[in-house]
């Protein structure tokens, strides 16, 4: 099983970078909206409040045009089909959602030193504003790649996998948003509840989403 | 069976208006709140059934993956349709308790924007299963969006308000885990939680069973 994951994971990245849209797009769309933050500010030291609020808006916007793209170009390419008979369902779950932890971990990974640069977000503490990162993302990535699998199946896909996993994501953005916020500001360190918030938030929706998954991906 | 749905509505007929009763004569008021403290036994009642809903259709969606028995799919429709209209309540009712306790409508605490959340989830499913019409696999699709928002439901409603400093009193225990509710007053809210409860089985069993006829009928006509 492991092998075809990896079968399926290589596929994904290999054919997602030769037609780069996806990939192109959310990189350019977090580059653009950082400076043009940074731009609109006009260099103005923001709150610790207001910098974490427009990292996050920066984050999610970033990958919501990238996260659901792994499903919808199997259904528009029409290579579901194939994949539904050649495969068991687990696997490609899995395949998709390590390409989008992968994804999206990269989405982080260009916007956060872009974003302390142009924006001059000192993070104090820095080790607990990296986990917030690392964790925000993998909760958002989850949550993101059994909605992506839902709206690949239906009418209007872009605006409706911004309305359905907008109030599914809205309990990690908070935390991520409250959690950059108390590593930005000096004073005492703060504590790692909220991080395991986000991990048992992923844990709980990746189980529920492997148990769930066939019941979509069969239909 | 009959029998007992007779004892059933019987039961909720007695009992509702002595809920009315000791939430607006019995009980004394709040200190402080005076008489419009009372919202209090139809706000957290309110609220508890839109949690019950989010249950309900949770379970039937989990019922309808594993029977495949069109009537489930109808019944999740049915919850989570009841859902959406008890959480507007709750919101309304406690943007209400706001104003009167903290002389604000609205201030994103976090038991607020938990409820805002549930209701954004609902009007989410509502929106998909719309979208969805025509296609043959819309019970299944719509069903996991149910299960996975069953399974957020307890982080917003039970953790987070938990995590974060909140201006709402903590409903039923404080962080000693012990009640901070005078006795009359405790006894008055779990009366009206509980005759709530029974209300919201009342309407989803109606609900349901109206949701069954329907179908039947459309299918009586579809053959003639």
């Amino acid at each position: 099983m492991e092998n075809r994951i990896y079968k399926h994971l290589k596929k994904d990245i290999l054919v997602e970078f030769r037609n780069r849209s996806a990939v192109n797009i959310s990189f350019a769309f977090a580059g653009i909206t950082t400076i043009a933050v940074s731009l609109a500010s006009g260099g103005i030291r923001l709150d610790a409040n207001i910098q974490s609020i427009l990292f996050w808006i920066i984050i999610f916007f970033s990958g919501m045009s990238g996260l659901a793209h792994t499903f919808i170009r199997e259904e528009e390419e029409r290579t579901a089909l194939f994949l539904a008979i050649h495969s068991i369902p687990e696997e490609v779950y899995i395949s998709k959602l390590l390409f989008n932890l992968v994804f999206f971990i990269f989405i982080a990974l260009v916007v956060s030193p872009l974003y302390i640069f142009f924006m001059h977000a000192i993070p104090v503490h820095f080790t607990h504003f990296c986990l917030t990162v690392l964790f925000g993302s993998i909760a958002i990535a989850s949550v993101s790649t059994i909605l992506g699998a839902i709206v690949s199946k239906a009418e209007n896909r872009g605006t409706l996998f911004t309305v359905i996993s907008f109030p599914l994501m809205l309990p990690v953005l908070w935390i991520a948003i409250m959690n950059t916020t108390a590593s930005l500001e000096p004073g005492a360190a703060p504590g790692f509840q909220s991080i395991l918030f986000l991990l048992a938030f992923s844990g709980v929706i990746i189980s529920a989403s492997y148990l769930s998954f066939k019941f979509i991906w069969m239909e | 069976m009959k029998a007992l749905r007779f004892i059933f509505y019987i039961l909720l007929v007695v009992m509702m208006p002595v809920v009315f009763y000791m939430a607006l004569v019995w009980v004394p008021p709040a200190m402080g709140l005076g008489d419009a403290s009372r919202i209090l036994y139809f706000h957290v009642p309110v609220a508890w059934s839109s949690v019950l809903a989010f249950l309900a259709a949770g379970y039937y969606s989990v019922r309808y993956l594993t029977k495949e028995d069109y009537r489930y799919e109808l019944y999740a429709w049915n919850a989570a349709f009841t859902g959406l209209v008890y959480s507007t309540l709750t919101v309304v009712t406690g943007s209400i308790w706001a104003h009167i306790s903290w002389n604000i409508w609205w201030n994103w605490d976090p038991r607020e924007t938990s409820a805002v959340i549930l209701l954004l989830i609902y009007i989410a499913y509502i929106s998909l299963y719309s979208s969805l019409k025509e296609r043959p696999g819309r019970g299944k699709i719509s069903a996991v969006y149910l299960i996975i928002a069953a399974v957020v439901m307890p982080f917003l409603v039970f953790i987070i308000p938990r995590i974060y400093w909140s201006l709402h009193p903590d409903m039923i225990f404080n962080t000693k885990n012990k009640f901070d509710m005078e006795s009359s007053m405790r006894i008055t809210l779990f009366t009206s939680m509980g005759v709530f409860t029974l209300l919201y089985f009342f309407i989803i069993n109606l609900m349901n069973r109206a949701a069954v006829l329907e179908k039947k009928i459309q299918e009586k006509i579809h053959d003639n």
